[in-house]
């Protein structure tokens, strides 16, 4: 490359460039972050967690096959829905914890702000991206889990009409109703949702940490306490009011808790798909809603402290 | 009357130390007026305020008082960003993306797309010599090339003023040449271009006037042929002179009222001779490879 070179190469460059009006809200720049955010999360291989999944899957079939019916598929719930709760809130907090401040590391952050990009869509951006990925990841482990529980639920209901060739219709049918019951209820997919929900609400709070955290590990470890805390905090709020009187004060401190350490039991619907008990549309509903309120307020932090951060 | 590219007006920042009761002052009461066209370095040796300075002028950084302005645009306004480029220091971008990937991602982040992205993207790849490691990820370049990507994603979207904040810093001197091309060009584009830097020769050859910075304040500012001039002095350079030729010249300067202070033979710079040397060293490597396929 020579001087002479550059200058020729310059002569036409702008040419192709149409000059463009600043907007102050564009969707076209959320969604470039919230692709490359995919991108990054996607190319640093975290779709791995879904192997382990796959193998939890496979493990876990082998070792039922010494239970009745009723039992694999109770396991079958209940390992399963267990392991994706816990792989998309462990994506949602590691992928999240590291995306801030590795583009404050690395110098990208200021390429970034540097060029007409408010510091709300970049947030945005980002927590758009983590929230496809999880979407991605929910569905891929979701799909898996439901594929694997019909392949079985065939399997006993080849078994039940064989051993039942010569019975009634009428048992067969009762007893082939019994298998299904007991294999898939409706209730799998909005428990899905809500586990979804809960994922979302940790990597939005873990989004905000990290805006004021001072490493990676430290948003970890914080959202590790998060987590616990936030699965204990139901019990010990009952006890406290059960055990004080409710006054303002007291009111006041346990919102001010709530808002710090989310509820997270409230989305464990787990135990209740596992028993067959129904999820009422309002307690979906309130969930869901509680899900969204929280991912959106958390978004929102992270973004007003995002938009005074030194950088 | 136009507005300057880049002004500042009384900047000041302090960066409090926590848990301490002194804090640091980066800057100090800086004014600055960079007009459009010109290529100005801000000079002076590490934790000077050079960064901080071009962080505030870019909006990254609140400045503690004063304020600073990109062609009459307050800096703290996003769309002031619109005729900015920026190449930090040491940049890494994503080391996942691809060159054009990265410069796909910028160019989007400035509002292009379709087949004017596209056709920038090539043009820019071009101008800095990365067409062919234009899918090779960014994990794999070279400092020199990561360099040249990153002025490739400041020239993006056709700014007007392209702020560049230790442009050769780590880069090679051939690759370090290729920038200062770059910049040479940009400036006969008519594009401002504000430059921090403390390498001296190079600030030297490209800047038409320099700010030098100490301890947060500006302690020199000018145009760099009066700023380094020494005015009692002249030199000659004189090519095939005959030892009697210069044997009169100097009886001439001893006869007259003038003192002759030094006597040398001209040198190349050693830049130049690294060019050089490297460059037929390539050329017979290159040679020598070609020779070896033929066999």
């Amino acid at each position: 490359m020579t001087n002479g070179e550059n200058a020729s190469t310059l002569e036409h460059l702008g040419a192709s460039t149409p000059t463009k009006r600043y907007r102050p809200f564009s969707f076209s720049r959320i969604y470039a972050i919230t692709i490359n955010t995919v991108t990054e999360l996607t190319r640093l291989k975290v779709f791995y967690v879904l192997l382990v999944f796959a193998l939890v899957l496979i493990g876990s079939s082998i070792f039922m096959a010494q239970f009745s019916f009723q039992q694999e598929f109770q396991i079958l719930k209940d390992v399963s829905l267990g392991a994706i709760s816990l792989f998309t809130s462990l994506l949602a907090i590691v992928a999240t914890a590291r995306l801030l401040p590795q583009d404050i590391e690395d110098r990208t952050l200021y390429t970034i702000l540097a060029k007409p990009v408010p510091r709300f869509e970049y947030v945005l951006g980002k927590i758009a991206g983590v929230l496809l990925l999880l979407a991605i990841s929910t569905v891929l482990m979701g799909a898996a889990f439901l594929i694997v529980l019909y392949t079985r639920e065939q399997a006993v209901v080849h078994t039940t009409l064989r051993q039942m060739s010569g019975a009634p219709p009428d048992q067969v049918a009762d007893a082939l109703r019994v298998v299904r019951s007991s294999a898939f209820n409706v209730d799998i997919l909005p428990g899905i949702v809500i586990i979804y929900l809960k994922a979302c609400l940790l990597a939005a709070l873990t989004l905000f940490v990290s805006t004021f955290a001072t490493s990676n590990i430290f948003t970890i470890v914080v959202m590790a306490f998060i987590y616990f805390i936030g699965h204990l905090q139901a019990t010990a709020r009952e006890y406290w009011l059960h055990e004080h009187s409710s006054g303002l004060l007291t009111r006041v401190f346990l919102a001010v808790v709530t808002l710090l350490f989310p509820d997270l039991q409230a989305f464990n619907l787990v135990d209740d798909i596992v028993a067959g008990t129904a999820i009422s549309l309002a307690v979906f509903a309130k969930t869901a809603v509680l899900g969204i309120f929280y991912t959106t307020i958390y978004t929102l932090l992270a973004a007003f402290v995002f938009y005074g951060k030194e950088l | 009357m136009t507005n300057p590219a880049v002004a500042v007006h009384g900047l000041t920042k302090v960066f409090p130390v926590p848990f301490h009761r002194q804090s640091i002052i980066a800057v100090k009461d800086l004014n600055l007026r960079i007009e459009p066209g010109e290529v100005y370095g801000l000079l002076g040796p590490n934790g000077s305020g050079k960064s901080t300075t071009l962080k505030i002028i870019l909006g990254l950084v609140s400045p503690t008082r004063g304020r600073t302005e990109i062609f009459g645009r307050d800096s703290r306004l996003v769309e002031s960003r619109e005729a900015v480029g920026f190449l930090p220091e040491n940049p890494y971008f994503y080391k996942y993306l691809t060159g054009k990937e990265t410069l796909r991602f910028f160019g989007r982040l400035c509002g292009l797309k379709g087949s004017a992205l596209k056709n920038r993207i090539n043009e820019l790849l071009d101008l800095v010599g990365l067409s062919k490691a234009r899918n090779r990820r960014l994990g794999t370049y070279s400092k020199g090339m990561l360099q040249r990507i990153g002025l490739a994603q400041a020239l993006i979207h056709d700014p007007r003023l392209v702020v560049l904040d230790e442009p050769t810093a780590g880069v090679d001197p051939a690759g370090s040449r290729d920038i200062r091309d770059l910049i040479l060009d940009l400036k006969r584009r008519g594009i401002t271009v504000l430059l921090s830097s403390h390498l001296l020769a190079q600030a030297q050859e490209i800047c038409d006037r320099v700010g030098i910075l100490a301890d947060g304040v500006l302690v020199r500012e000018g145009h760099l042929q009066e700023l380094i001039a020494i005015e009692n002095q002249t030199e000659l350079v004189i090519a095939d002179a005959s030892d009697d030729l210069i044997r009169e010249v100097e009886s001439i300067v001893k006869r007259s009222n003038a003192e002759l202070i030094e006597r040398r033979k001209s040198t190349t710079t050693l830049e130049r001779l690294f060019l050089e040397a490297t460059k037929n060293d390539k050329a017979r490597i290159s040679n020598e490879e070609g020779t070896t396929e033929k066999k």
